[in-house]
Order: structure tokens, then C-alpha cells, then sequence
């Protein structure tokens, strides 16, 4: 197997995993799932940085290790934990549909992505596709599914598709930069579901669609 | 002073301030505080445009941080609107208080959040590193979500969570472009360091790929354009600048919307510069006439008046996006101008909403009878920033309005220009409905008269003043520095 190849491979492991994050009702679950995947990712990180001797995504790797394995699942359990509320709503769409319009995101990513020349992603390509569609399947999670919580994880989603995406094409981003991107991520974890309970204390209810006081 | 200093100055006042607010619990400190970062931030400010008008872009920590004529003019707007809102703030926060709607406590809070949201938006208008401008612009949503969720009412939380989670997912878009350009610079630069730099990408313009460019473009469009508050991707907009404390709301329609929008202008000006103007000019005009046209019908039929003036900061930004659209010096001048005068525009109407907001309890068109009678400044107030946002003489936006029509009709575009001035003929008469309505006419009873306390009444007339001098002519230094800023996006 080429060193191509492994990134590749994993990389579809990848969409299996955040299908799993979005298929699960199971609230807690879908968050486990979000944590698997993330270790998913940092694998991939991790054989990028072999692969190109990228000595930066080996502090990218530790890094995502502690904020998207453990601290974002951790904040996302907790407020899990402080609604209480165990399965998420029933969502727009039936998982059949959800899955097969999954399937046509990962299709159009795969597309999208063609006419891409540039040095850095011809041996990437396939990775890179599946971190567009990574990142449109959590565009699909957010869109379709009307818990917040559930909301949250589908922008959780979209961020380590663009997250892999910067690990591909500007793993050599400066620390400077590298830091503002992750600090950001999990304070944008952590304010939304501080404020996703806020809104289960205001609603009783995570049910998003719910939410009717403003409109017009 | 050196001019790098200053730049580090200038982000350090309201970091500190922040901290300071979350710590300190008494009124009176928070309140000095409160009006010595803003004030400082304004000075510092006022200190810089000596140096960029002398001589020209200030650079600080490697090239990272960067002021140049255009961004000036986004800082100019933030540390002038910063401090005549941040004076408001108090008057209003200390209704608040007087009301039983906040408690005391919950200053800390509230100022310590608006020093914070301050510093996001300097960071995102002072950064050159694409990679920072786009964490700042993210930051600023964070910084300002419970500034939108401040009171507890049920309407607020809901805000909240739109606002962050809409704005999140399009700036998640933003990065994936900023990626592409990075990536791309980086292949012709070599050079890490300067690869992330706009001034250095922006040197390179001519090199980058076409088609990598085109897709970077629209993503940061999608992006930035969610946080500039363009359709279609405007939604969490009324939502989240109606639920905020009106200084809050003020700040985050007049000084928040330009930041996302400097962003558009820097890659429309990358964009521009590398494969020709005329791609990102048919996406803006397409999304700044959407959103205007939309915008002033939704403005026409809404009852809520802090609602209605979120709808006016949509239309707003699709009259600058339109301006960019038409192009060439004429309609990039037109748009920046406009940047300006919607902003001061924008921060006295949500400051006078303000002012009814306490004064009627209710922001119901229906219900806000003769302030004028009621209120006889407040009153004055809001007449004059509705006749400006409707565009009349001799008011700011009347000004920009024109020159927008006027560069459009000189590139010949006939039929988009008649429907433009359709909806700011909507517009118009919405804002003469409000007048007649609410302004005017008999109030209902029981409404004690006597307008409100000075705090709140001053910052406002000084941006009357400002409305009324912009109305009348561009001051020469600001003439300065927008013809330098048009150099900058058209090149050369």
C-alpha cells in the first residue's frame, strides 16, 4: 500500500464515522462517535506528517488529540447531561433519505474537486474530496436535524472536514495561525452548547424548530 | 509614539479593559473603565491617521498586523462608534438597572463583553495574516453571541443560538477558501511566512490559479458575506441585532457588518487584481440588488421597529455589495462612502430605538405614538436618521445613495438601476410611514412626558452631527483616504 493510499483509506473511514455521528439518535452516542472520528482524523494527520515530513502536524496531531477527542466531547456531554434529554427529535428527514443524500454530497465533493491543479493536492485529491464532503455532511446534519445539540455536532462535522482540509493543502500554516484556528474551534463548541442549554432552560425543549418567537 | 506601537496599543486597550470589567463588580469602575478603553481606543486611532495619511500603511509584528488607507476606514468607524456607543451604554444600562430588567451584577458582564467584542473587530480590521482575519471574524461572533442572548428573556436565547450557529457554519466556509489561497500563494511564494500575508499574496495576484481563485471566491463570499448580513444567507440577522441591548445592536449593525465586509472587499480586490474584475463584480451585484430588494419589503411590512432597522442594515450592505457590483472608481467610491454613512446612520436610529424602547416599553410600530410630543429629542432624533436611511437630503446616506445611482447609470446599467431605485422608492416610504405614524401624531395616554436622561441624548447628537456633515460634504481627510482605498482595491 502506498503512503497515498493509507491517507486515502482512512480518509473514507472517515465519512463512515461522521455518518455515524449523524445517524445516531442517541445523543451521547453521536457525541462517542464524534470522538472516534476525531482520532480517525488525527491518525490521518499523523500520516500526513510521516509521509511529508511535516514536523507542524505532529503539534496539529497533540493538539487535536486533547481538543477534539476528549474536550469537545466532554463539553458536548455535559450538556447533554445538563438538559437531560437522552434521543434527539425526530429529524427532517428519514435515515434512508438522510443517507442516500449523503451520498450524493460525497458525489458532488468528489466532483467539485476535479478541476484542482495545484501541486499541493494531486497526490491528495481523493482526501481532499472527502474533506469537502466531510465538511458538506455536517452542512447536511445542521440543516436536517432539528435538535441543537444535534446541530452543534453537524458544525463540529463541518470543522474537521476543514480542518483536514488545512491539513492537506497548509499543514505548514505558522503557529500563530494554527493556534487562532483551534482556539476558536473549541470556544465555538463551548459557547454554542453553553448556549444550546440556555435555550433548553428558556424552550424546556432542545427541538430547534421550535424556536418561533422570531420571525419576519 | 512608533507607529508599531500603536498598532499593539490599540489591541491592547480593550483586551485589558475586558479583563478588568470581569473582575471588577462595582458600577462606578466599571463605568470609568468603560469610558476611558473606548476613548482610548479612539485616540490611539486618531493618533494613526496622522501616520497613514503622511505616510501611508502602518505594519507591526513581521507584516501580521497591517493598517492601510481601506482598513482605516473600518477602524476609524469602530473606535469612533465604539466610544459614542460605549458613553451610551451606560445611560441605557442604567435604565436597564432602574427597571428591574438587569441586575447591577450583570454590568460586569455586559462591559466586559463589549471590550472583548471591540477587540475581535479591531483584530479582524488590523490583521494581514489571511489565517488570523479569519479567526478574528469567527471570534467576533463568539464575542458578541451573549452580548445578543444578554437579557433572559426566552427571545433572546433563540437569537443567540441563530446568530452563532448560522454564522459559524458560513465563516466554516471562509476557511476552506482562505485555505486554497494560502496553499496557492505558497506554491509562487515559497515562503510560508509571506504566504499567509494579503499584501504579499496580493503582490502575486497575477500568478495565482484562476479556477482555485474562482472557487476561494465564492466560499469567502458565502463566508464573510453570512457575517456582512447578505442574502441569502442573511437570515440570523434580525434575529440576533433586534434581541441585543440597543448600544449592542447599534454596534452590531453599524460597526460589526463593515468588518465582514472589509473582508469581502480585500479577496474582491485579490480576486479583481488576479483574473479581472468582472467575476466578483457579478456575484456582488447579483447579492447586493437581492438584498436590497428583498430587504425593503420586509422593512415595508414590519412592526417591530429594532426588526425594521436590522431589515435597513440588510439592505444597507446589499447597497454597498450593489456599489462593488457596478465597479470602477465611481462605484467602489459610492460603496465605501456608503460603508461610512450607514454607519453613523445606523448607530443613531438603534440608539434612538433605544430611547423608545425605555420610554414606551414596547418596540410595536403600533404602539409608539407621538414620540415628539412624548420625547421632543428622541423625537427629533428619529427623524432625522429615518429621513436619512430613507435617503433624503440633507442626510448621509442621501449622498452615497446618489453617487451609487449615478455610477451605475454611467456603466449603463439601466434596468438594474430602475429596480434598485424601486426599492429605495420601498424603503423611502417606509421610513415617511414610521415618521407619520409613530413620530408624529397624538400620543397614546397615559405616557408620561420628558425625554431622557443627557447620557443618552448627547452620543446621539454628536452622530446627528456627524449625519447632517456627512450630508453635507466628505471632509477632506476622509476624501484622502478613500481615494487611496480605491487605488488600493482596483490596483496600482
Amino acid at each position: 500500500m502506498t503512503a497515498t493510499a493509507i491517507v486515502n483509506s482512512l480518509a473514507v473511514l472517515l465519512i463512515l464515522t461522521s455518518l455515524l455521528v449523524v445517524e445516531s439518535r442517541r445523543l451521547k452516542v453521536s457525541a462517542y462517535f464524534y470522538s472516534l472520528q476525531s482520532l480517525v482524523l488525527i491518525s490521518i494527520f499523523l500520516s500526513l506528517a510521516v509521509i511529508n515530513e511535516a514536523e507542524q502536524l505532529y503539534l496539529w496531531s497533540i493538539t487535536s488529540l486533547i481538543t477534539k477527542v476528549f474536550l469537545v466531547p466532554f463539553i458536548l456531554l455535559r450538556a447533554v447531561k445538563a438538559t437531560g434529554i437522552v434521543e434527539e427529535e425526530p429529524p427532517l428527514v428519514g435515515t434512508t433519505w438522510s443517507v442516500i443524500l449523503a451520498a450524493l454530497m460525497v458525489g458532488l465533493a468528489f466532483i467539485l474537486v476535479q478541476p484542482f491543479h495545484m501541486l499541493a493536492v494531486l497526490d491528495y485529491k481523493t482526501a481532499l474530496a472527502v474533506s469537502l464532503a466531510h465538511f458538506l455532511l455536517g452542512l447536511h446534519c445542521m440543516i436536517t436535524r432539528i435538535n441543537a445539540l444535534k446541530q452543534l455536532l453537524g458544525f463540529c462535522l463541518m470543522e474537521n472536514g476543514s480542518h483536514l482540509t488545512l491539513a492537506i493543502m497548509a499543514y505548514n500554516v505558522p503557529e500563530l495561525a494554527e493556534i487562532g484556528i483551534l482556539t476558536d474551534a473549541v470556544f465555538a463548541v463551548l459557547i454554542m452548547s453553553l448556549i444550546a442549554v440556555k435555550l433548553y432552560k428558556a424552550f424546556g425543549t432542545m427541538d430547534a424548530s421550535q424556536l418561533k418567537m422570531l420571525k419576519g | 509614539m512608533s507607529q508599531e506601537l500603536l498598532l499593539l496599543v490599540i489591541l491592547t486597550i480593550p483586551l485589558v479593559a475586558a479583563l478588568a470589567s470581569f473582575t471588577f463588580r462595582l458600577r462606578r469602575p466599571l463605568e470609568f473603565i468603560q469610558v476611558a478603553a473606548t476613548a482610548g481606543i479612539l485616540l490611539v486611532a486618531s493618533l494613526l491617521i496622522k501616520e497613514v495619511l503622511v505616510a501611508g500603511p502602518v505594519s507591526a509584528l513581521g507584516g501580521n498586523l497591517y493598517l492601510d488607507e481601506l482598513s482605516f476606514i473600518v477602524l476609524m468607524i469602530i473606535g469612533g462608534l465604539g466610544f459614542i456607543l460605549g458613553v451610551y451604554s451606560i445611560g441605557y444600562l442604567g435604565y436597564d438597572i432602574n427597571k428591574g430588567e438587569i441586575k447591577p451584577s450583570d454590568l460586569g458582564l455586559y462591559y466586559g463583553l463589549y471590550h472583548l467584542f471591540l477587540f475581535t473587530m479591531l483584530l479582524t480590521v488590523l490583521s494581514n495574516n489571511v489565517f488570523i482575519m479569519w479567526a478574528a471574524v469567527e471570534a467576533t461572533t463568539l464575542a458578541s453571541a451573549f452580548l445578543v442572548g444578554f437579557y433572559r428573556h426566552r427571545s433572546s436565547a433563540e437569537g443567540a443560538w441563530k446568530y452563532v450557529l448560522i454564522c459559524s457554519a458560513g465563516i466554516a466556509f471562509a476557511l476552506f477558501g482562505t485555505v486554497l489561497i494560502f496553499a496557492n500563494a505558497y506554491q509562487l511564494i515559497g515562503q510560508v511566512h509571506e504566504a499567509v500575508l494579503w499584501t504579499e499574496v496580493l503582490k502575486v495576484a497575477g500568478e495565482l490559479d484562476p479556477v482555485a481563485l474562482k472557487i476561494a471566491f465564492v466560499f469567502i463570499l458565502i463566508g464573510f458575506g453570512t457575517k456582512t448580513g447578505l442574502m441569502p444567507m442573511h437570515t440570523w440577522l434580525p434575529d440576533a441585532h433586534s434581541e441585543a441591548p440597543s448600544p449592542a445592536s447599534a454596534l452590531l449593525s453599524g460597526v460589526l457588518l463593515n468588518c465582514g465586509l472589509l473582508l469581502v472587499i480585500r479577496y474582491y480586490a485579490l480576486t479583481g487584481q488576479a483574473i479581472g474584475f468582472d467575476f466578483p463584480r457579478t456575484l456582488l451585484l447579483f447579492l447586493g440588488l437581492a438584498s436590497v430588494v428583498i430587504a425593503a419589503f420586509f422593512i415595508l411590512v414590519q412592526k417591530d421597529l429594532k426588526r425594521m432597522l436590522a431589515y435597513s442594515s440588510i439592505e444597507n450592505m446589499g447597497i454597498i455589495a450593489f456599489g462593488l457590483g457596478i465597479g470602477g472608481p465611481a462605484g467602489i467610491m459610492a460603496a465605501l462612502i456608503h460603508t461610512v454613512n450607514h454607519s453613523a446612520t445606523k448607530a443613531l436610529m438603534f440608539g434612538a430605538a433605544g430611547n423608545i424602547v425605555h420610554k414606551f416599553g414596547t418596540r410595536n410600530t403600533d404602539k409608539i405614538k407621538g414620540v415628539l410630543k412624548i420625547a421632543p429629542v428622541t423625537g427629533v432624533l428619529l427623524i432625522a436618521g429615518a429621513l436619512s436611511l430613507g435617503g433624503s437630503p440633507p442626510f448621509a446616506i442621501f449622498v452615497s445613495e446618489f453617487l451609487t445611482v449615478a455610477a451605475a447609470l454611467k456603466e449603463g446599467y439601466l434596468v438594474v438601476t430602475i429596480i434598485f431605485l424601486a426599492a429605495l422608492a420601498v424603503v423611502f416610504g417606509a421610513m415617511l410611514n414610521f415618521i407619520v405614524k409613530s413620530v408624529f401624531g397624538a400620543p397614546l395616554e397615559g405616557k408620561e412626558k420628558g425625554d431622557l436622561n443627557l447620557l443618552m441624548l448627547a452620543p446621539l447628537v454628536a452622530l446627528l452631527i456627524i449625519v447632517l456633515t456627512l450630508g453635507i460634504g466628505i471632509p477632506e481627510f476622509l476624501n484622502q483616504l478613500l481615494e487611496r482605498s480605491v487605488e488600493i482595491i482596483l490596483g496600482g
